[in-house]
């Protein structure tokens, strides 16, 4: 059992810093960012080539993995999410854009193969591959029968940090009171004077960012890195995530990712595998019926 | 008149052998000028993109050189590749657009068991052959149409189902390391890895090996840890993984992770140089039967092999063998079934008919079909190196 919980944790802090990329643009914009998932991939993917194909130190290709997401975000921000706001386009439309720039990135990503057009970027196709085992250490220690592998014990408390670091920006900074002014009306922040496309952009850099990180840590911990590693159940997970801690809360998406990694985890104990998925969900319409706006829910003007 | 009727009847003999009623013999009528359409439905993107591309490499190999070589009695091949995504709706909407629309003789293909369940009956319903090229899982031939009991006439496969190399290699492990605990991890929402998953419960009884647990999970689950926690928590001797693409890599790192020592076992999933280099070194030794092995030095593998590694500077894999292995068997089809090239129905069923009687030596080795149009050739138990390769373990005749 004792490993079990071990398991829930480290997999609940990728749940919790996928799902805070997610909640902090919802605070915002109120619209759900679908690329997302994608933006966790490209983290992963343009790290793993960067180290693997252009032969860059493991510290060189996140901090260039994760400007690229940066980049990403900033993409998503002038195609998918800035047009349609200047139209006043429905959230939907916002979530329909996202959904169709997170396919087209996937989609570029498998064709990467070599001689084809996109091998700069990836050269492995559809597969899946890891990390090189020798490229930083990662010692596994055995303590009273439990495994503990540095890569996933250094996931939580990086996860941690960076959620304490965000807390404190959007709590103290002139950033992030600028950000919970847009939050709450942009049309005020604006009459205030504050440039509300120019937060939304930084806003939607920062999850991207993040998001980066997330897939980084992903790919380093779970020895998995493919086009595909941000769109199977993690996406659908990082959704969970946000509607049980509370749509727009970033506290909420951290007590929510490793809320739900705990039922899982439980849930294939007690029950078994078969139904893992199928308790962790029910436990999630169970929060919903009980406390709709989530287990950290607020009113709009208290978000974020 | 006897001695003339001996001499008519000798005659007679040598016509009927060139207009080749035997397989691999000279062709039947000259099809020169014709073009034999051919389309193929493979898995290049999603879950079975691991394994298409190989499948397409071999393909358009084995269409090159026999155009470079002429033709089938003189037309050329023209193989159309067509990517399901790994999707068994689009993969069934193809094969319909490529059976009705753009009329190609014949189809190569689906990738993944998950879409043939889609895309068989269809060909099956439309009377177009179409061989199976890597698709290894139940129901695939003669019965097709499953849960119906009519065999399937128009469907083939060369691809070694997973009822016959699961079994082959549990049985070859029993016989060198008498295990006798075991626990299976399946994806159970993938035809082909619940139904190996099937046949592992069916067998490991037989030779003595008890099945723990049965861990099931979902093929697109991000984190596997805690599923193998509860099988290396059992501390069976094998664990047996039958699921595709990167699943058995991730499972071997992570119970390697966990300090476990035993064997894996595992099916076709395994048989990928993709799929071994994931799993580098805590894959070492892992066992599964295959079609074929790169190592075979008979003429026909080693042809094959340079042939392949200098077309595409890399080795190929049991998928490329078969994909190639595909499109000759059905060149050598096509050059026995005289062909009109204005009756496609009448020519898809001469096609089918001729297939039946391929005897081809083929990279997998000598092949023919079964009566119920799976393969019968040689099974190769092979093991993962720990580098991205395999080494051969033993070679099991067909009975």
């Amino acid at each position: 059992m004792g490993q079990q919980v071990l398991n829930a944790i480290f997999i609940g802090s990728i749940y919790a810093l996928f799902a805070v990329g997610y909640t902090l643009v919802f605070g915002v914009l109120d619209i759900l960012n679908l690329a997302h998932s994608a933006v966790f991939m490209v983290g992963a993917a343009i790290t793993y080539s960067l180290v693997v194909n252009y032969h860059q130190t493991f510290l060189v290709a996140c901090l260039l993995g994760i400007a690229a997401c940066a980049f990403v975000g900033l993409v998503i921000e002038y195609a998918c999410l800035r047009p349609l706001r200047r139209r006043r386009a429905p959230p939907i439309a916002a979530l329909i854009s996202t959904i169709g720039l997170a396919l087209i990135i996937v989609a570029a990503v498998e064709q990467g193969r070599p001689g084809s057009a996109f091998a700069w970027l990836w050269v492995d196709g559809a597969n899946s591959v890891r990390f090189p085992p020798d490229m930083i250490p990662n010692p596994t220690w055995r303590v009273a029968g439990l495994t503990l592998e540095a890569t996933k014990v250094a996931i939580v408390p990086i996860t941690i940090a960076l959620m304490l670091v965000l807390g404190y920006v959007i709590r103290f900074t002139q950033f992030g009171r600028g950000l919970r002014a847009v939050a709450e009306n942009p049309r005020a922040a604006s009459l205030m004077g504050l440039d509300v496309d120019r937060m939304i952009a930084l806003t939607v850099v920062l999850s991207s960012a993040l998001g980066g990180v997330a897939g980084i840590l992903f790919g380093l911990a779970l020895s998995d890195i493919s086009p595909y590693i941000g769109r199977d159940n993690l996406e659908i997970r990082g959704l969970a995530v946000i509607v049980l801690g509370g749509m727009g809360s970033i506290p909420g998406a951290v007590a929510g990712g490793y809320l739900l990694g705990l039922i899982e985890v439980l849930a294939l104990v007690v029950l078994g595998s078969n139904v893992r998925a199928g308790v962790a969900f029910a436990a999630l319409f169970l929060v919903l019926v009980l406390r709709p706006q989530g287990l950290f829910g607020a009113q709009l003007k208290e978000r974020l | 008149m006897k001695r003339e009727r001996v001499i008519l009847g000798l005659l007679a003999a040598v016509v009927l052998a060139a207009c080749g009623t035997t397989s691999s013999g000279g062709g039947g009528s000259s099809y020169a000028g014709k073009t034999i359409k051919l389309g193929a439905i493979l898995s290049i993107t999603g879950a079975g993109g691991v394994y298409g591309p190989q499948s397409r490499d071999g393909m358009n190999l084995a269409v090159n050189e026999i155009n470079k070589a002429g033709g089938v009695n003189g037309a050329m091949i023209t193989l159309t590749v067509n990517d399901d995504a790994s999707d068994k709706a689009q993969s069934a909407r193809l094969a319909q657009t490529m059976i009705e629309q753009d009329q190609d003789l014949a189809l190569l293909g689906p990738t993944l068991s998950n879409s043939a369940v889609g895309v068989h009956p269809l060909a099956e319903s439309l009377k177009t052959p179409i061989l199976a090229v890597s698709t290894t899982g139940i129901h695939i031939v003669p019965d097709c149409n499953f849960p119906a009991a009519t065999a399937c006439k128009y469907v083939f496969r060369d691809s070694l189902g997973e009822q016959t190399a699961i079994p082959d290699n549990i049985k070859s492990y029993s016989e060198d390391k008498h295990p006798t605990t075991g626990v299976l991890l399946v994806a159970q929402d993938d035809k082909f890895s619940s139904d190996g998953g099937t046949i592992v419960q069916n067998t490991v009884g037989q030779y003595g090996i008890n099945l723990l647990a049965t861990i099931k999970f979902s093929k697109t689950e991000a984190d596997l840890s805690p599923y193998v926690t509860q099988a290396v928590q059992k501390k069976p001797d094998v664990i047996f993984i039958t699921s595709l693409g990167g699943i058995p890599a991730k499972i071997m790192t992570e119970a390697r992770k966990q300090g476990w020592t035993g064997q894996f076992l595992g099916g076709n999933g395994f048989n990928t140089a993709t799929v071994s280099k994931q799993a580098g070194g805590d894959g070492k030794g892992a066992r599964s039967a295959s079609a074929w092995y790169i190592g075979n030095t008979f003429t026909s593998n080693a042809a094959f092999v340079s042939a392949y590694k200098t077309a595409y500077s890399k080795d190929p894999d049991q998928f490329a063998a078969q994909g190639y292995t595909g499109i000759k068997i059905l060149a050598d089809a096509a050059k026995r079934a005289n062909l009109t090239f204005s009756d496609l129905a009448g020519d898809r069923d001469k096609l089918r008919a001729a297939m039946e009687t391929v005897n081809l030596d083929t990279p997998l080795g000598p092949f023919q079909f079964t009566s119920s149009h799976d393969v019968k050739q040689t099974v190769w138990v092979i093991a993962m190196d720990g580098q991205g390769g395999f080494t051969l373990v033993h070679e099991i005749k067909p009975s």
